[in-house]
Parts: structure tokens; C-alpha cells; sequence
């Protein structure tokens, strides 16, 4: 597995799933993160129809008659005793999203890399707390459209 | 009774607008179709064309976890159907012991072909799957129909 950059914690700010935006004549969703400590700011993420209808189910905390595949991804964990213990949405580089998923299971902490909506798919399933990083990408972002 | 499958091959099934996944025994004696949606027929298709995204999908991801606590998937096995629905078992080994976990027939082919862990099916699910009609379309099927999803 590559190495990650794992943040300090106080490049951290904790966010929220506020809401998924349909895009008109598009394939895709907006997920609208909110800060979590009061501070008005948002940050969207685009991802795809598929991804954003995994997270809408688990905002909405829809039951499905099967397990869907992040409840799988879940039910692994749970299974396996591995605590999902926080996301981190870690970087935006030409486009594309990066984010971590930390887990511990009896001390032994792992990192593994992830696409934000799964990050956040799982996240809400957890539940655990989704961060993003202070980092320089933050002050780009206003002409990082997607 | 369970019975090992082969992934054959994805079809788009236009009627249902859904994909199915074409499951055969390797006697070629039994098939059994799993109909899937669109991103489970899509996480399916990756692993059969051994394509590599830039970035890791759902089913990646889910090796991934698995992966970073050495847990094994031993095998899958696909163990019932009721009202077009299908119930799948994931077989794990996680430190000398076994662990059954329910999932839907899609997820569980889709982590299968990425840990390269056969794929079961019970005979009662093979023989619930009786539609002659059904056999006929699959049995005339051509090589060129399968493996398409650039829709």
C-alpha cells in the first residue's frame, strides 16, 4: 500500500452532509459538506449519480430490503471488529477528489485510500465524523469548479 | 448442495433496462442470470476487462479494508432467490476463523473476481431458475453480445 500524507489534527475542520444537489441534464450530484462548528462555509463535491444515491440513501437513513454496498463495507467491519473511526477528504488534484478512510481494530490503525462518496457513503453508515483538510487546496478551490 | 460458477460474460437485458450477469457451472450443464443495476454491472465489468481505474471504486475499497487486516475472501456462494431477488453469502477468514456475511449477489461477485475467490451457487437457487424462454435467448447468444457497457 503507498504511503499517505495522514493531516494533523489541527489542519482539520469537521464537516457535515448538508445535502445532494441534482445537476440538470447531467449524470451527476452535488454534495453539499457544511462546516460543522457554526462557521458558515460549504464545499461541494461532484460525484456520480450511482455514488450520490448511496449517500442520499444513508442521509435519508432509507432501509433497503438488501444490503447496499457500503451497509457490505459496514457489515465487514462490524464483523471484523475494525472501528471506522473518521474520513478525511485530503486533497483535489485536475478534478479529482482524494480521501482517506481511518480504521483501528484492537490498536492497529490503518489508513486506506478512498474516493470521497465512498468516504462519505461509509461515514454516514458508521457513523463517524467526515473532515477536511486545511490545507492549500482550501484557498484554490473558488476556481476549482469541479 | 452448491455448485461453482464461472462469470461468463454481462449482458444490457433492454426489457428490464438493468444488466445481467450470465453465471455458468463448469460442465456448462447449469446457468443461472443475476439480473444487476447499472454501477453494479459497471463494478462487475472492471474486474472482468481487468480494467484499472485512476482512482479505487466501491468494490476496491472494500478489498482494500479487507486487505489492511489480512481478512481473506474464501469464497462466495450464491444461496437463494425469492421474487427476482438474490441472496449471496461472503465467506471470509480473519485470524483462524470464518466469517459469513450477507450481501447481495452483485457485491459479492464483484469483490470475488477482485480477490480471485470462486463463486458458488446453491442447487436449489439453479434449479428455481426455470424459465425455458430465458435458457433459449442465453443458449443463442453470441460471443460479441457479451462484455458491452458503454452505454
Amino acid at each position: 500500500m503507498s504511503t499517505i500524507d495522514v493531516p494533523n489534527a489541527q489542519d482539520l475542520v469537521e464537516y457535515r452532509v448538508d445535502r445532494i444537489l441534482e445537476e440538470a441534464n447531467t449524470d451527476t450530484r452535488i454534495v453539499v459538506l457544511a462546516r460543522q462548528d457554526g462557521v458558515l462555509d460549504t464545499f461541494p463535491i461532484w460525484v456520480g449519480a450511482a455514488e450520490g444515491h448511496a449517500i442520499k440513501l444513508a442521509l435519508d437513513t432509507m432501509i433497503t430490503p438488501r444490503p447496499m454496498s457500503h451497509d457490505l463495507i459496514k457489515s465487514f467491519a462490524e464483523h471484523l471488529d475494525i472501528t471506522i473511526q473518521r474520513v478525511i477528504i485530503t486533497d483535489v488534484k485536475s478534478s479529482t477528489y482524494y480521501a482517506t478512510v481511518h480504521v483501528a481494530n484492537k490498536g492497529v490503525e490503518r489508513t486506506i485510500d478512498a474516493r470521497p462518496s465512498d468516504a462519505i457513503s461509509l461515514a454516514l453508515r458508521a457513523p463517524c465524523p467526515i473532515y477536511i483538510t486545511r490545507l492549500p487546496f482550501f484557498c484554490a478551490r473558488g476556481t476549482q469548479g469541479r | 448442495m452448491i455448485t461453482q460458477m464461472h462469470v461468463k460474460g454481462l449482458m444490457f437485458d433492454p426489457y428490464n433496462n438493468a444488466y445481467i450477469v450470465v453465471l455458468r457451472d463448469e460442465e456448462h450443464a447449469d446457468m443461472l442470470p443475476i439480473w444487476v443495476g447499472k454501477p453494479e454491472a459497471g463494478a462487475i465489468s472492471m474486474s472482468l476487462e481487468n480494467v484499472t481505474p485512476p482512482r479505487p471504486m466501491t468494490h476496491d475499497f472494500m478489498k482494500s479494508l479487507l486487505d489492511a487486516y489480512n481478512a481473506k475472501v474464501i469464497s462466495v456462494v450464491i444461496t437463494d432467490l425469492s421474487e427476482h431477488t438474490y441472496f449471496a453469502k461472503v465467506h471470509l477468514m480473519y485470524e483462524d476463523s470464518e466469517y459469513t456475511v450477507d450481501a447481495r449477489p452483485s457485491d459479492a461477485i464483484a469483490l470475488a473476481l477482485r480477490s480471485n475467490a470462486p463463486v458458488f451457487a446453491n442447487s436449489s437457487v439453479i434449479a428455481k431458475q426455470s424459465s425455458d424462454e430465458l435458457d433459449q435467448w442465453l443458449e443463442n447468444l453470441k460471443p460479441e453480445d457479451f462484455g458491452k457497457l458503454d452505454s
